[in-house]
């Protein structure tokens, strides 16, 4: 099998309308072909991305969700609404606000460094 | 409110740069007939990309609405639709896109979603695209409405998605098993800087034209001309247009429609049956207590319900659904219209509001349930629901008639008509800033009792008329005709109408023809469930559906699920594999439902205004943004509210009448009084025996009148005289609003009014 595909191809292979994956390029949820011009081309890779679009919305999230999980939509994650945030009280007088809709690798990272902070505030009071 | 007639250039609010919008305007032409709608729909697409773009514009289908055709031009071409197989239009769309060539496809989608998507908009470049489209309008008897979509209403379904993906700016998805790959608009909130739309249209009528007025837009109205009257406008509403006649006659027009034949459609008026029977109704009144109701609409469909009941006698029996997600009823059964249950009634109703999501099937089952198949089915809602082709389904094996009442200023109608036509009964689309109240109790005074039964039409008429007629609506009749004249013969229960075809020009005939097709393929859309409508083209050449709109297509060369317009356009520079950038064109929300119900409460510029979560708040809880979307409680704008809200003291009124049709009252007397007093309070305000909203309170009052005992020569005399003044239309100057309404109101007091308002009105 050629290791290339066209756009009809990827479109037949994973089964998702071929305007449906240009409206996916467009939003940053998958990337571009590999070549541009007469010979465009897309990989395995680009199916596989297609794939994991499919599970997640199978999962209920939306479009920008999954934009978010995987990570491609800087454009789109800096105009988007902050819509929820979350409240973390570290000390009496200090409280953190952080984004709910981080990516979750994300959320580890922030979360340890909270906990830092809060030890560290901690410790200066008893001092 | 957004600026509807904003003279600048949009600019974006951050940066002050010109937003570049890739559909630019939107401008609807043609002509208005009584029978339906032949319009041509512009869009302007411009490029401001330096690569090549395609932009996606989603928008509903008008009621009894199909596609025809489109013309695409742009400097140094002009192309026109082809009408294919639905994989052959997408095939061919996507040919020409991987060739590098300007391609365009309208493609139908379930609920009578439309996108229209031209791809390879070159850089600078504008591309016009003229959409022709067929679409009915709400007949009336001395009149029509017409309604077309400037933007698409969110509408709720149990699968959907909603989320925020930029400040004021929402996305909705849905389910691709049930819905394909079609796509959705994005929603803005403030639509001042989107595209710019109007509307210039022709109205072409047989009977003079006594008005033209549209409750949507500032209209300039020129002999049958009506536009715009400024110079642009915003897409967050629909324009909704009424025209009412003179006089209430019958209107038949025809025109050679090819091949030999003649095309026709005759519009009946009620008026022309009979009058309503008084046998017993049964009636159950479903109330939609979604979030989208909340405010004025769901006050005023309380208020109108309880002067609905007014209307009903002891022999009458009644039920009282709301829903949301839920359903609750007031009975297990229907009950007899008593004063009793009237008042049982009122204290349901006063602890509905509205809530949580639209689960419209689950309604009018439960009505049906309580009906037990006899009966009418009253539904007051905004149906602003989705997947609409299963909630028919279910509604036509449920084998009840219902009659809807549509609220809201961005359409449904062209579900909510198909509801009530497909279960014949009647409907009526109000916007949210017109009277709820009294279209509820117009509406209700015609159900229940036909004016004819059994209507059937010669064979020459297609699709078959409904075979029950209600009062205030008239019969639209479609066919098409060898012989010259030729001519339309309708019989009923004890009646029968022939009615000659006129001789007619060609460009009627084959507007008529036109309008007859996206009629059946309305119908047979709407009985085309989507996975039906998705599945395979070797699975779907099974579909008795499917089959039947493809001939439908082929017959009247209109699109439909089955069959899409696509167009290429081979240019000098068409550069292959050149992959375009996709943009949705985005609406505004509609003006009456407000942004932040559907997706959550649009973020202020610091991060500190968005949803918090409350202090302390284990950070293992759910976000609050996902489940303010969740529950769909969407809100409707203050604006307007008191108006609105302002319930007619005639309401009250109505509200008012015993189950034997007379006013309350200590005594026989003091009820006789008010009840004359209430006649002429209704008739001063235009209803009569046979005319307005309060047309079946009027006629219980006068039945209750002439049965009054307990009085005297003269004051037998007097009821005589109102009840003259309830066929008449003509009632003396007075305030007999008050008078009906003082619990103490006497004889002398009614004779020394009438005396002094002698002069009748208008006199």
């Amino acid at each position: 099998m050629n290791e290339y595909l066209t756009l009809a191809e990827v479109a037949e292979a994973a089964g998702v309308p071929a305007r449906t994956i240009r409206f996916y390029i467009a939003r940053g949820l998958l990337d571009g072909p590999i070549k541009a011009g007469r010979g465009a081309a897309y990989t395995a890779n680009h199916l596989a991305r297609l794939e994991r679009i499919k599970s997640l919305q199978s999962e209920g999230r939306t479009l920008s969700e999954i934009g978010r999980i995987l990570g491609g939509v800087e454009a789109e994650q800096a105009a988007a609404a902050p819509t929820a945030w979350w409240q973390h009280a570290v000390a009496d007088d200090v409280v953190v606000w952080t984004r709910a809709d981080m990516s979750p690798w994300r959320t580890r990272q922030v979360r340890a460094a909270i906990g830092e902070l809060a030890r560290f505030l901690g410790k200066e009071r008893k001092e | 409110m957004s600026d509807t007639a904003a003279s600048f250039a949009p600019v974006a609010a951050p940066t002050g740069e010109p937003i570049r919008l890739a559909m630019q305007r939107l401008w609807l032409t043609g002509r208005v007939l009584p029978a339906g709608a032949r319009l041509t729909v512009q869009h302007v697409f411009r490029s401001g990309e330096d690569k090549p773009l395609e932009v996606i514009y989603s928008f509903p289908l008008p009621r009894d609405a199909a596609l025809r055709a489109f013309r695409i031009t742009g400097e140094a071409f002009e192309a026109h639709s082809e009408l294919r197989r639905t994989e052959e239009a997408v095939k061919t769309y996507e040919q020409g896109i991987a060739d590098g060539s300007l391609s365009t496809l309208a493609r139908q989608y379930g609920d009578g979603v439309v996108n229209l998507t031209v791809g390879n908009i070159r850089p600078n470049e504008t591309v016009t695209v003229y959409l022709e489209v067929l679409a009915g309008v709400e007949l009336r008897d001395d009149g029509f409405r017409f309604r077309f979509p400037f933007t698409l209403a969110p509408a709720y379904h149990p699968r959907m998605k909603a989320a925020v993906v930029a400040e004021g700016e929402g996305e909705m998805e849905l389910p691709p098993s049930e819905f394909g790959d079609m796509i959705l608009p994005r929603f803005r909130e403030d639509a001042a800087s989107l595209h710019e739309v109007g509307f210039d249209l022709s109205i072409l009528h047989q009977l003079p034209i006594e008005e033209i007025g549209s409750p949507s837009h500032a209209i300039r109205v020129r002999q049958d001309r009506v536009a715009l009257a400024t110079e642009k406008d915003v897409p967050n509403r629909d324009l909704v247009l009424d025209v009412r006649f003179k006089e209430t006659a019958v209107q038949v027009f025809a025109g050679a429609s090819g091949e030999g034949k003649r095309a026709f459609a005759a519009v009946v008026p009620s008026t022309r049956f009979g009058v309503n029977t008084e046998a017993a109704r049964r009636t159950v009144i479903v109330l939609d207590r979604s979030g989208s109701m909340e405010g004025a609409p769901i006050a005023q469909a309380r208020k109108a319900i309880e002067a609905c009941l007014a209307a009903l006698s002891e022999s009458d029996s009644f039920g009282l659904v709301a829903f949301d997600n839920q359903v609750e009823s007031m009975s297990a059964g229907l009950l007899p219209g008593s004063r009793e249950n009237r008042e049982k009634a009122r204290a349901f109703l006063s602890q509905v509001d509205a809530r949580g999501g639209t689960e419209l099937a689950r309604g009018f089952l439960e009505a049906a349930r309580m009906l037990a198949g006899g009966g009418d089915v009253l539904i007051l809602t905004d149906g602003e629901v989705s997947g609409t082709e299963q909630i028919l389904a279910q509604a036509r094996n449920a084998k009840i008639r219902i009659s809807c009442l549509g609220i809201g200023s961005a359409s449904q109608d062209r579900f909510l008509a198909l509801l009530a036509r497909e279960t014949a009964g009647v409907s009526r689309f109000v916007t949210a800033r017109e009277r709820v109240d009294l279209a509820a109790v117009d509406l209700f005074a015609s159900i229940g009792r036909p004016v004819a039964s059994g209507l059937k039409a010669s064979a020459n008429v297609q699709p078959e008329p409904q075979s029950v007629v209600f009062a205030g609506t008239p019969v639209l009749l479609f066919g098409e005709t060898e012989a010259d004249p030729g001519a339309v013969e309708l019989t009923w229960d004890g009646g029968r109408l022939n009615l000659p075809l006129p001789s007619g020009d060609g460009e009627t005939g084959h507007t008529l023809r036109l309008l007859q097709g996206s009629r059946l393929i309305t119908d047979w859309e709407s009985r085309y469930p989507s996975e039906e409508a998705l599945a395979p083209l070797e699975k779907r050449k099974q579909s008795r559906v499917g089959a039947k709109l493809l001939a439908l297509s082929q017959a009247y060369g209109l699109a439909s699920r089955e069959m899409s317009l696509v167009a290429v356009v081979k240019r000098a520079g068409d550069r292959a594999g050149e992959l375009p950038e996709t943009r949705v064109v985005p609406v505004g929300m509609p003006q009456d439902v407000k942004f932040g119900a559907y997706f959550g409460a649009p973020a202020g510029g610091a991060p500190m205004a968005a949803c918090m979560m409350p202090a302390m708040a284990p950070p293992t809880s759910a976000p609050m943004a996902r489940k303010a979307f969740g529950m769909l409680s969407r809100v409707r704008a203050s604006e307007d509210k008191d108006a609105a809200l302002s319930v007619d003291p005639l309401m009250d009124l109505a509200s008012e009448l015993e189950p034997d049709g007379g006013m309350p009252g200590d005594s026989d007397s003091v009820r006789a009084a008010r009840s004359v007093a209430a006649v002429l309070a209704l008739v001063a305000a235009g209803h009569t025996l046979t005319g307005g909203a309060f047309r079946s309170h009027v006629a219980r009052l006068v039945k209750f009148l002439k049965l009054a005992g307990g009085v005297s020569a003269g004051e037998r005399a007097l009821i005589g005289r109102a009840i003259e003044a309830a066929s008449s239309g003509a009632a003396p100057r007075g305030d007999w609003l008050a008078l009906a309404r003082a619990p103490g109101a006497t004889w002398p007091r009614i004779e020394s009014t009438w005396r002094a308002g002698f002069n009748p009105r208008g006199a």
